[in-house]
């Protein structure tokens, strides 16, 4: 039995890009299981405060904790704490992360760039992970195209191998960075289909995203930010039908409207 | 004001010329004037160019036969010495005309009365213009280096053998026709400069150098102990001698007494020393 | 077997690659067949005059020998020439071809004579092996292979976050950037060696009569490399540096480590990138290798210019265009095949 309450956990987390403060003082405690979509308006750190989850951003200060150790500890851009090396990979390795642009890579076959990291990382025997490999790009809908290459796939297609490549690590938590948005509106369905299914089977999931309909079925909690702070959190149905905070409202009905 | 210091400036420079000039013309007269007291060989009957100015060709940039010192306008070397004591002994001023050793033969009595410039007679020049006597004798030499226990006392010792010659010399052509025709078996490696060739001596890439027995001397002279001759090949000489138009036999006559005496009173040994640090043959 | 059989995939062949492979074939048996037909050596030179004929037999007991012998076999022709040296020179040409030999001396047989004896000492053939067209494929090939090799460490090490290393790769790539590649070359055969006391030739074996040209190729590919090495640094480095940022932020949360990510995922793409200026660059190194002139060593460039100022011939230079035109056609068509293996993905 694990001896944490929370599998992911930020205290005070702030970010500046120079003299720019894009993060304010971000606190989350997230357990595992949980389905936890982020919205909000463009520029309010979303994805920058995902991406500061595992380490594509360095915070300024504030304290990750991953399942119930202190992943990082910094004050005013120096870090003061740490945890060693070995565990600090092994913890980034439970975060598995989907851009909204896919970043797959184009000289694999999608296959391989579904085996690629625990090959080179985990150094596991290519033969097992193979069939791995494949059962992801099955549970995906995407074994029959395990041999072409990314550029001959549509976007939504793309995405899909993304997720089956970052879940080929065994992650407890997925990262998903507006999975969606660069899509074409007629593939959306199918990533978001995926996504249900990954957060049905109990995954631990973060998605900054615009689908508003996806966060409003299988969210757990849906958190609303502005301005590099969070504006307001809570059950779907709080936020979506009865939200508190002025920004919340005016951003809803700009989304509604549209 | 500025036009008044540019007037200034260059009317100095200009003064300063004119005095740098006047005291050369100064000084060549001064020169001249004694030479002509000396003077015991008869010109009279001699063409020049210009009266009382022997005009020489030479590809200036061959040392240590000719070449510029260093303030670069100032012809020296063996043969401007050797070609300036021609002129002093025929009561004559010197003047070297610098030309490119391309077309330096049709530069002859137009643009120079002679040609001092390490010429070689062969028979084809023969036909087209007349040679003086010659002044120093060039032979093929193989160079060792001064620590060098091989056994070598002419080219046929050099079987099996790595040598570096300046490509396109006599020196290549000699050993390549030994190489060709099959006399010896020898690695002939071919430079750009002869001091490539004196540089893989050094370093211990060739085992000899063959060369021109005057460009030996030069280079023995400056480092005595880093090489050494082991052979010339005195059969097969080349002469260096001044060349002048076919019809210009008043002014070989008159140069070849000037040699002769050059040779009888230890000049041209003592030129050669003072150049090559070896000895004249 | 199995990659035999991949590489030479019979029925994967286009029709045109099938036409021209019998092409091929017939070519390389209509060669073999004139080649058994050329007449020998002895065949030709027994068509001598007899005052040749005396001279060569004159020469056998001469300690120092004055005939010249010239044998060249080239694939299909033959050329064999007899010249005495000395101010009686007497030369006597023929060609051989299909079991004849006809004199060379005049008119086209001569060109024909002539082309053949230049191609063949171009192609370095009966001279030591590091002589014309052998020394500039042998030294062009190698110099591209370990100067790309070397500029991804360079430039991995110049965009490097350690400071020193970094600084150290730029002042190596600005250092043999700055510097011409006739000096670097004159540096390493001539100045090196006499620092440090030791020959090039000592590399090889005493006995072997060809050590001082290996020497010298081992200081110029040596120098070439070095050389080359920071031309292809930067190279590397712009191919790698147009590789979107993308890739590597899904290759660290994939948990891969700096290294993995370049080796993996960065440099497999940038190789697509880097071809078509390593084909530049490779050009360059076949022009510059005329250089290793200056170190004893002979290219086909140094050999035309030889065979022009001592024959006076023109012709030579035909010849010569044609070896760098198969040279440059053949290294164009491998770098094609790498561009094309590492493009199949776009």
């Amino acid at each position: 039995m694990e001896n944490y309450e929370y599998i992911l956990e930020t205290e005070h987390v702030s970010k500046y890009f120079g003299e720019l403060e894009v993060l304010k003082d971000i606190n989350l405690k997230v357990k595992k299981g949980e389905v936890i979509c982020i919205i909000g308006p463009s520029g309010a750190g979303k994805s920058t405060y995902l991406r500061s989850l595992n380490q594509l951003e360095k915070i300024t200060s504030g304290k990750i904790f991953i399942k119930g150790d202190l992943f990082l500890h910094r004050e005013k851009g120096k870090t003061v704490e740490r945890i060693d090396k070995a565990k600090q990979k092994q913890l980034l390795l439970e975060m598995g992360m989907c851009f909204q642009r896919f970043n797959l890579f184009p000289h694999k076959t999608v296959l391989d760039n579904v085996m690629l990291a625990p090959i080179t990382v985990k150094k596991e025997q290519p033969k097992v992970i193979r069939e791995e490999a494949l059962e992801l790009l099955r549970q995906v809908g995407l074994e029959e195209k395990a041999n072409e290459y990314p550029n001959r796939l549509s976007g939504g297609q793309q995405q899909r191998v993304a997720i089956a490549r970052a879940l080929a690590m065994k992650p407890e938590i997925m990262l998903f960075d507006e999975p969606t948005s660069a899509l074409d509106p007629e593939l959306v369905g199918d990533v978001l289909q995926v996504m249900k299914g990954l957060a049905q089977s109990g995954m631990t999931m973060l998605c900054v995203t615009h689908e508003m309909g996806f966060a409003k079925e299988v969210a757990d909690r849906v958190i609303f930010m502005a301005d590099g702070i969070i504006a307001e959190e809570g059950v779907p149905d709080k936020i979506f039908n009865n939200p508190e905070n002025e920004r919340t409202k005016s951003f809803l009905k700009s989304i509604l409207n549209a | 004001m500025k036009k008044f210091l540019i007037g200034l400036v260059s009317g100095a420079l200009c003064l300063g010329l004119m005095a740098g000039c006047g005291a050369k013309e100064e000084k060549s007269t001064a020169d001249s004037t004694e030479a002509a007291t000396e003077a015991a060989i008869d010109i009279s009957n001699v063409k020049l160019m210009n009266d009382g100015v022997l005009t020489v060709g030479s590809e200036i940039g061959y040392p240590p036969f000719e070449d510029f010192a260093e303030d670069g306008t100032t012809p020296e070397g063996f043969d401007i010495d050797i070609a300036t004591e021609v002129a002093r002994r025929l009561g004559l001023k010197v003047n070297f005309v610098n030309t490119a050793w391309d077309g330096i033969f049709a530069g002859i009595d137009t643009n120079y009365d002679c040609v001092c410039s390490a010429v070689t007679i062969t028979p084809e020049r023969q036909e087209t213009m007349i040679f003086s006597s010659p002044y120093i004798n060039n032979y093929q030499a193989i160079v060792l280096p001064a620590g060098s226990d091989l056994d070598i006392k002419d080219f046929n010792d050099l079987d099996g053998k790595t040598i570096a010659v300046q490509k396109e010399t006599t020196s290549d052509i000699l050993m390549s026709d030994y190489k060709s025709t099959g006399t010896i078996k020898v690695e002939i490696v071919a430079n750009e400069k002869v001091t490539s060739c004196f540089t893989q001596l050094t370093n211990g890439e060739v085992d000899a150098v063959v060369v021109d027995s005057t460009v030996a001397d030069g280079y023995i002279g400056k480092n005595p102990d880093d090489y050494k001759i082991v052979y010339e090949d005195t059969s097969e000489a080349e002469q260096f001698a001044l060349a002048m138009g076919k019809n210009n036999t008043a002014l070989q006559a008159a140069i070849n007494e000037a040699l002769a005496g050059m040779e009888a009173d230890g000049f041209i040994k003592s030129t050669y020393d003072f150049w090559f640090g070896g000895s004249a043959e | 077997m199995k990659i035999l059989k991949k590489v030479v995939n019979v029925k994967g062949w286009q029709k045109a690659t099938k036409r021209n492979i019998v092409i091929l074939v017939l070519v390389i048996i209509a060669a073999a067949v004139l080649s058994v037909m050329k007449p020998e050596k002895e065949a030709m030179l027994s068509c001598t005059s007899e005052e040749v004929q005396n001279m060569i037999a004159q020469d056998e007991n001469s300690s120092r020998k004055r005939v010249t012998i010239t044998y060249n076999s080239l694939v299909v022709i033959n050329y064999c020439s007899v010249s005495s040296s000395g101010a009686r020179e007497i030369s006597e040409r023929f060609i051989g071809f299909f079991g004849k030999t006809y004199p060379a001396n005049e008119g086209a047989a001569k060109v024909i004579g002539q082309m053949v004896n230049y191609t063949y000492r171009m192609l370095g053939c009966g001279e030591n092996v590091m002589h014309g067209a052998k020394l500039t494929i042998l030294l062009t090939a190698l110099t591209i292979l370990i100067g790309v090799v070397l500029g991804i460490f360079l430039a991995l090490g110049k965009i490097s976050k350690k400071k020193l290393l970094s600084k150290l790769c730029s002042g190596y790539i600005f250092f043999f950037r700055g510097t011409p590649l006739l000096i670097q070359l004159f540096v390493i055969y001539f100045s090196v060696p006499s620092m440090l006391g030791f020959a090039w030739r000592d590399l090889f074996s005493a006995g072997d009569n060809q050590a001082v040209y290996k020497g010298a190729f081992v200081a110029a590919l040596i120098a070439f490399a070095l050389n080359s090495g920071a031309y292809c640094a930067e190279i590397v480095r712009a191919a790698i540096q147009s590789i979107d940022k993308g890739q590597y932020e899904a290759s660290k949360a994939l948990g891969m480590s700096y290294g993995q990510t370049m080796s993996k995922v960065i440099i497999p793409q940038s190789i697509r990138r880097m071809i078509p200026p390593v084909c530049n660059e490779f050009i360059m190194v076949l022009k510059d290798a005329s250089l290793v002139f200056a170190i004893s060593l002979m290219d086909i460039t140094t050999i035309s210019k030889n065979i022009m100022t001592s024959e006076g011939s023109y012709l030579v230079f035909i010849p010569a265009l044609i070896i760098y035109l198969v040279i440059t056609a053949c290294f164009t068509y491998v770098f094609d095949k790498i561009e094309k293996k590492f493009s199949v993905y776009e």
